[in-house]
């Protein structure tokens, strides 16, 4: 008992808030005299993560005890909980388990029959009467029920049954399985309002995120991610078996304290922590085999020729040979892989969790890959008398990506199918106004190699009873070394018109530092058993600052240098090789503020305040104010409400608060002088030359956004069915757009300025059901769906205006111009265009007029003036509904998910039916709805309501079969083995690529190479990925 | 009251810290500025002065030259002689060339934005280093006086020439001399920018440098003096008054030599091929140009874009080609004599062969009409491919919607040179040369006597078309006074300066633009579209603009 006792006190695991602070020799003084006094704690939750802060509370109160109760508690593995919260229920009297669950307490006079009140973190209170026991030994479970999870909410946590705004949390068990290229993968389709814009399984490119509709024409539209409280964390530092949690808060009541960042929401990121106890191990593993889906269909040499036979192609386009040079481009025999080994455990005032991984992931197309290897740690530790935390985190990530394949898809699948790769003497074949993409992947080298580190460190310091200083300071450094070298015999090398028959290389580099340091201090009381106070208030600085650099080179006389000697070319002496650099830094300054009450636990109450700044503003406008403020009433737990049994919980909310958006170029409010290209010099010398390229703009600032949000939270019928419900409206002021400025008498022809308003509104239910649960089996189902509109309020003031703002460029041949246009007052994604009628006799275009005359193309009118325009609204990218559901099944050992995902109510434009769904596109080959669907038509390329087609799909995303082998064994603590299959069957009419690549986010700006609700002409193939994987523990 | 008095004590140490954050707290959001440079921290030696007073010339080349939409584009595809039509699958492009050659534009059109974009961008170009120039001292910038005051000269002359086509295009537009001031500034007559022009040139063009190989590629009294001579010769179109005597002194002056030449006093050059050869910096009869330097500086012409077959390098030797986009309208090709060297010289026609192998025929590819067979630029614009066998090649309809990738005779007056050649890709572009000068000085002599023929303007025209004959063949094709009518000077016009820019110009002063018809254009016979329309993004935007007359 004793060793027991002296253990928990030299260990500083003693936490709590009565606390002596006892030093030296007082504090040996006071470990014997504690030995024969009480202690005891009172059963606060206080919503810390940490296990350190729910400790037991030491008191020099003397207490006359009755008897002492000792015991273990374990998990239902069998482990043993070092920290668990022992509390005499009604009592302030406490204890707190040790390192290895034991605990012992001290029962005072009059209570032997009282209730022992078990309670951690992440698991289910339990209650056991004492009873004329002395030994209670406590098996906990873990909690599954959501309002007792503790949520991260910036600067913070919270538990969810005191959240006031629309926040989600998903944890890892709830991660999709596919194996994420990407942290965001995991969260695809789990959280509603979030959309995740995958655009391939390109391990090479990221994917695009949007919360609840558009905030910005020409900032970013993304959400601030913060990992493990760095502003701005960096995804590809987080490995998918790192992660505990993300959160995401999609209202600006909760993102305000983000500020000038939060237009686009904010997810917080919570990586894993050491747990106290015996050192852990976690191997996790998967492999992962991809397959085409399916490849558009174009001729195949076969067809290609009886469409010659037809005498619809001269016969001279018969090459003799028989290629498929899309598949050319694949790899067939990718396979990718990932292994985690995670090491964790630590003492009562130390834990520690080391993970390092590697990871080979395999594109499907041949020469595109990421190999990437790194770790990440962290080290927690409290000292001072539990009064001092200190946490330090470490995370790197080394990757080489091969860069050079991935694309050529679309000249490979126009390609003439009879066309060899070879001349007959076993030489590439190349002509100019194609790529022999066989010979560029065998003849050009396309690699980067980066390092991606963050550090970040924090200590706090309990200063007094509820009062605590914290300071946060973290660095992330991302830097990368591309290369590139395109060999003598290279189509690139022969075809080039600064320096033909010579190798080029090209080198970059690129360094970005981000900087933050956050000082701030917490309150947390509970005041006269009813108030719960729990305030924050902080500074923070943040500095970026991006360098680059390049070079290249042509002319190297053989294959061996590569990029490894640019000075052996010979064209940067010439000056026809670029060279470039530039830096660029920007900085972020706020003070912030928050504060949550909560009465009762019933009535609750949360205000925030950022004041922010930053350096991208124009000078009059360096610094704005982002308030928020909102309320939320636990019904349930009203008295009237004891009575209505089938209602467990019941919660409103609503907020209001007020965000900004910052990403917007660095130096955008100054006139820059830009070089204006080489001219000759009175010596005859050329010389660059030098002139503004940007209009001032003194007056810059920030979007602003307001919302208001109104949410439920309910769980109802014994806790089978809980769920949420958030209805908002938001508006986005002062949004940012290139407006036509006044030309004469400016030097350029746009302004970056403040003008428009966008406002969305929306729905998004969240519901979880158990509509089975009985010993052996489970059935639970997770439902997402969500539903926004997105409307141009006004694009115009006093002194700018415009009267539609065009974007989504079409692209391909004919010069289409732009798909989208926004109007004051329209909603935004609107297909704007021409409006088929039928096909005259020479299978030329017709379309109506604005008085429903079906006339040719060169009578249409395209004027601006919807006085006379025959032009209209002809669709919408934005889908009305996102929805998804996961199936949990669970008999026994065995698990079964099926998780579907599904976006509806929006159009798509099919560019490749536009571009090659035509028969004017031959002799290239082309796709077969030419002669099918389209076959009546042989006019040039127009763009029309003609090609735009329902995007509405419902994906079978994921099916992911488990098994959780029970060993009784002290080698294995956990042993599950999955196999999952992604992407399996994808259910639609739409005709061109899979419509769950095509981007519903942005504007119809270019993110990763694609546009709103455009397809691509150029797709990297769609796939379907089968994946076994482990998980093992010991 | 424990906790109230706790809460106090917090407070206390919060009010204590708080402070301390603050005295550390850098408040400070100035922006570091490492790879730009701002206006404040610039004109501080010579090479920065001249770094800015070049800079309008490189932006002029995207405007003055083929290849953007610019004052060339919308000068010559408006015109009879040049057009872009679709073939194929090219060039549909929205019908933005339909609209051009049917004069159908409105003040939507991107082109009609483009040019204004573009053009009066150029314009703050000139007026920011005006103003910075004027507002420092001489000493400060590293330069003497004389040489400032000869800067802010050439940059006005540069302005005025920037007017000069904004108004030929535009017609009213405002005047501005400020960068910024005002915001908002109002539309001028045509006449009033027409005086506002030749005020800025007659005050600047003494204290301007004449014309040396120094001021190559660069606006000089010689640049000034052509400008006089555009600017009078329309002056009958532009303001309702004729100039044709001050149109003959400016003429004269440039004739006579006295405001400098690239290579010595200016003067006609003695070869047809003088004036558009890789090497023309040489030649000494351009007085104005955009001057090019592949080789050394990378700087190139943007014009193969809008010229050049897809397979143009096999034809000429070098590396570029283009996007097959404007041709010669059928029936131009054949105005021009087949003695006529200007036809041979300056147009391609017919089959097309390799430069590296003159033997051998270009063979065409990229999956177009042609893909696979030789390369043949034929005089019609129409679907050959698709005749029937037996049918007549006329019955084709032939306009705008019907080309092929082969269809109409091509541009080939300025030659960029094979790689090897020195001046490869070099090439300048002549804004103002010598002969127009002839012709101006012809054209007034002419008007002045009625629209007849003097020896004088004969001689001129003579002069110049004299280089484009073997000498056995110019007797029988010289100009007479009574050969020398006005129609034919409009030909002549058309042939001598084909491709420049200058058609729509003269289609207009002899007014003929809205009124006749060539091959698929009919005449609107509405006077408004000799005026291009001011873009309607900035009427919407500056209440001061008032649109052109006929455009809504």
């Amino acid at each position: 008992m004793r060793q027991s006792f002296t253990n928990l006190f030299d260990s500083g695991y003693v936490g709590g808030r009565r606390r002596i602070f006892c030093t030296g020799v007082v504090s040996f003084t006071m470990c014997v005299a504690l030995t024969t006094t009480q202690s005891y704690a009172v059963g606060i939750h206080r919503p810390e993560k940490s296990i350190e802060a729910l400790g037991k509370e030491l008191s020099t109160k003397h207490f006359k005890y009755a008897a002492q109760v000792i015991g273990k508690v374990i998990d239902v593995q069998g482990q043993s909980l070092p920290g668990v919260t022992v509390v005499l229920k009604g009592t302030t009297v406490g204890a707190t388990t040790d390192v290895d669950g034991n605990y012992t307490i001290n029962v005072p006079d009059g209570q032997e029959n009282g209730i022992l009140v078990f309670s951690y973190i992440g698991f289910a209170d339990k209650e056991v009467p004492i009873g004329n026991q002395s030994t209670i030994n406590v098996q906990l479970q873990e909690d599954t029920k959501k309002l007792n999870e503790v949520v991260v909410v910036g600067y913070g946590t919270q538990k969810r049954e005191e959240i006031t705004s629309a926040v989600s949390n998903v944890s890892e068990e709830e991660f999709n399985q596919s194996g994420a290229r990407n942290a965001m993968d995991l969260v695809q389709g789990k959280v509603a309002g979030l959309t995740v814009d995958r655009s391939s399984s390109n391990p090479n490119t990221g994917v695009a995120l949007q919360i609840r509709g558009i905030t910005s024409i020409t900032g970013g539209q993304a959400p601030l991610v913060v990992i493990d409280g760095i502003p701005g964390g960096n995804l590809d530092l987080l490995q998918q078996d790192d992660i505990a949690s993300i959160s995401v808060l999609k209202d600006g009541s909760a993102a305000a304290i983000y500020g000038t960042r939060a237009n686009g929401g904010v997810i917080l990121v919570t990586t894993k922590r050491g747990k106290s106890g015996a050192p852990r191990f976690d191997y996790n593993t998967y492999f992962r085999k991809e397959y085409v889906r399916n490849r558009p269909d174009f001729m195949n040499a076969d067809e290609y020729r009886a469409i010659i036979a037809q005498g619809l192609i001269d016969a001279s386009y018969d090459y003799g040979s028989t290629t498929d040079a899309y598949d050319e481009l694949i790899n067939h025999d990718n396979l990718s892989q990932n292994h985690n080994l995670a090491l964790s455990g630590g003492s009562a005032t130390t834990t520690y969790r080391a993970s390092i991984y590697y990871q080979d992931l395999q594109g499907i197309a041949k020469e595109n890959s990421r190999k990437q290897y790194g770790g990440r740690f962290s080290l927690n530790q409290t000292g001072l008398q539990d009064r001092l935390t200190a946490q330090i985190n470490l995370a790197t990530n080394f990757n080489r990506a091969n860069r050079l394949g991935g694309g050529g898809w679309e000249g490979s699948l126009v390609r003439n199918p009879t066309l060899p790769f070879y001349n007959p003497d076993g030489s590439f074949l190349f002509e100019p106004t194609s790529t022999n993409e066989v010979a560029r992947l065998e003849q050009e080298t396309n690699r980067r190699q980066q390092q991606t580190s963050s550090f970040d460190a924090k200590l706090n310091l309990e200063i007094l009873r509820g009062l605590q200083a914290s300071i946060f300071g973290a660095m992330q450094r991302n830097s990368y070394e591309d290369g590139a070298y395109r060999q003598l015999n290279s189509e690139f090398s022969l075809e080039n018109d600064i320096f033909r028959g010579g190798g080029y290389a090209r080198r970059g580099t690129y360094l970005r530092t981000d900087y933050t340091v956050e000082p701030t201090i917490q309150f947390d009381e509970i005041i006269a058993n009813d108030h719960h106070i729990n305030a924050v208030g902080g500074y923070s600085y943040q500095y970026t600052v991006e360098e680059n650099f390049f070079a290249e080179n042509y002319g190297f006389v053989n294959d061996i240098f590569e990029e490894n000697n640019l000075g052996a070319g010979n064209q940067l002496q010439e000056g026809k090789a670029n060279m470039g650099s530039g830096k660029g830094d920007n900085t972020l300054i706020a003070f912030f503020g928050r504060v949550n009450y909560s009465f009762q636990e019933k009535y609750l109450l949360s205000l925030i305040l950022r004041h922010e700044g930053s350096s991208r503003f124009g000078e009059n406008n360096k610094w704005g104010n982002f308030p928020a403020a909102s309320v939320g009433w636990n019904i349930y737990k009203e008295p009237f409400m004891e009575n209505i049994a089938f209602i467990n919980s019941l919660k409103i909310r609503a907020g209001y608060g007020v965000t900004g958006n910052q990403d917007i170029a660095n130096y955008s409010s100054l006139v820059t002088l830009g070089t204006g290209g080489v001219y000759i010099n009175p010596d005859g010398e050329y010389r660059q030359t030098y002139g503004p390229n940007r209009n001032p703009n003194p007056d810059l600032r920030w979007e602003k956004k307001k919302e208001l949000n109104v949410g439920i939270d309910f769980s109802i019928l014994n806790d089978k069915l809980s769920g949420s419900i958030d209805v908002f409206r938001r508006k986005t002021e002062d949004l940012l757009y290139n407006y036509t400025s006044q030309l004469p008498p400016f030097v350029r022809e746009t302004i970056y300025t403040n003008v428009g308003a966008i406002s969305n509104k929306g729905v998004e239910i969240t519901l979880s059901a158990i509509p089975v649960q009985t010993e052996d089996f489970t059935w639970n189902v997770d439902v997402t769906g969500s539903h926004a509109t997105n409307e141009a309020d006004n694009l115009s003031n006093d002194l700018y205006k415009t009267d539609v703002i065009s974007e989504g460029a079409i692209g391909g041949f004919g010069a289409l111009g732009d798909a989208f246009r926004i109007v004051e007052g329209g909603k935004i994604g609107n297909f704007y265009g021409k409006r088929f009628a039928s096909f005259d006799e020479n299978g030329d275009w017709l379309f109506y007029n604005r008085n429903g005359d079906a006339v040719p193309f060169d009578q249409i009118n395209n004027s601006n003036d919807p006085e006379v325009t025959d032009l209209a609204v002809i669709g919408n990218a934005i889908p009305k509904y996102y929805a998804s559901m996961t199936n949990d099944f669970r008999y026994k050992n065995l698990g079964l998910r099926v998780f579907l995902r599904g976006r509806f109510g929006y159009d798509i434009l099919n560019t490749m039916d536009l571009s090659y769904g035509n028969q004017v596109a031959l002799p290239n080959n082309i796709l077969k709805s030419a002669f099918t669907r389209n076959a009546q038509l042989t006019d040039t390329y127009q763009y029309s309501d003609y090609y735009l087609e329902s995007g509405n799909f419902v994906k079978l995303d994921e099916i992911t079969l488990s098994y959780n082998f029970n060993f009784n064994t002290p080698f294995i603590r956990n042993l599950r083995i999955y196999a999952t299959g992604s992407n399996l069957a994808t259910f639609t009419k739409y005709n061109g690529n899979d419509p769950d690549y095509v981007l519903t986010t942005g504007i119809g700006n270019e993110i990763n190479g694609r546009r709103l609700g455009i397809d691509v002409r150029d797709p990297y193939p769609n796939t379907r990925s089968f994946l076994i994987g482990l998980n093992v523990g010991f | 009251m424990k906790k109230m008095k706790r809460i106090n004590k917090a407070l206390k140490i919060a009010a204590m810290v708080l402070p301390l954050m603050a005295v550390n707290a850098c408040t400070d959001l100035d922006e570091n500025i490492y790879d730009q440079l701002v206006s404040n921290n610039f004109y501080n030696n010579r090479n920065e002065v001249v770094s800015a007073v070049l800079r309008p010339y490189t932006h002029a080349n995207a405007w003055v030259t083929p290849g953007q939409d610019g004052w060339w584009r919308l000068n010559e595809l408006s015109a009879d002689e040049l057009a872009w039509p679709v073939k194929g699958r090219h060039g549909q492009d929205g019908g933005r060339w339909f609209r051009l050659h049917y004069h159908t534009w409105t003040p939507d059109d991107d082109f009609v934005w483009g040019a204004w974009r573009l053009m009066w961008w150029g314009m703050g170009l000139c007026t920011s280093p005006i103003e910075n120039l004027e507002a420092r001292d001489a000493a400060e910038m590293g330069i003497t006086e004389e040489e400032k005051a000869s800067y802010v000269s050439e940059l006005k002359l540069l302005r005025a020439f920037h007017y000069l086509k904004l108004m030929d295009l535009y017609g009213n537009i405002p005047v501005v001399t400020q960068v910024g001031e005002p915001v908002n500034p109002p539309t001028q007559s045509r006449a009033e920018v027409f005086n506002f022009i030749e005020k800025e040139i007659l005050d600047n063009i003494n204290s301007a440098p004449k014309l040396s190989q120094e001021m190559l590629g660069r606006m000089s009294q010689a640049g000034a003096y052509a400008m006089l001579a555009e600017l009078y010769l329309n002056a009958e179109t532009w303001t309702g008054t004729p100039r044709w005597d001050d149109c003959i002194a400016a003429a004269d002056k440039l004739i006579a030599g006295e405001a400098g030449g690239q290579n010595g006093p200016a003067t006609l050059d003695p070869n047809l091929t003088d004036t558009f050869k890789p090497s023309n910096y040489t030649s000494n009869e351009i007085l104005f140009s955009i001057a090019y330097e592949f080789q050394r500086a990378n700087f190139a012409p943007q014009w193969p874009g809008d010229f050049y077959h897809f397979q143009q390098q096999y034809i000429y030797g070098g590396a570029r080609n283009g996007n097959d986009g404007v041709v010669v309208i059928p029936g131009v090709y054949s105005t021009f004599a087949d003695n006529d060297m200007r036809k041979s010289e300056w147009i391609l026609e017919g089959p097309q062969y390799r430069y590296d192998a003159p033997t051998q025929p270009v063979i065409a590819s990229g999956g177009n009409e042609y893909d696979g067979q030789p390369l043949v630029f034929v005089d019609n614009i129409r679907k050959n491919k698709t005749l029937q066998p037996g049918q007549d090649p006329a019955t084709l309809p032939s306009d705008m919607t019907q080309g092929e990738e082969n269809s109409g005779v091509r541009f080939n007056k300025y030659k960029l040179g094979a790689l090897e050649d020195p001046d490869y890709n070099g090439t300048d572009w002549a804004i103002y040369r010598l002969s127009w000068i002839y012709f101006a000085k012809a054209e007034a002599l002419m008007r002045k006597s009625g629209g007849t023929a003097t020896p004088e303007a004969v001689e001129l025209i003579n002069q110049v078309k004299q280089r484009a004959f073997a000498p056995e063949d110019w007797e029988a094709v010289k100009y007479t006074p009574a050969t020398l009518t006005m129609d034919e000077l409009l030909a002549e016009r058309g042939r001598e300066f084909i491709f420049e820019g200058w058609r729509r110009q003269d289609l207009i002063r002899f007014g003929e633009f809205v009124t006749t018809s060539w091959w698929d254009h009919q005449p609107t016979n509405d006077p408004t579209k000799q005026l291009y329309p001011i873009p309607r993004r900035q009427v919407t935007l500056n209440p001061n603009l008032k649109q052109n007359p006929g455009y809504n």
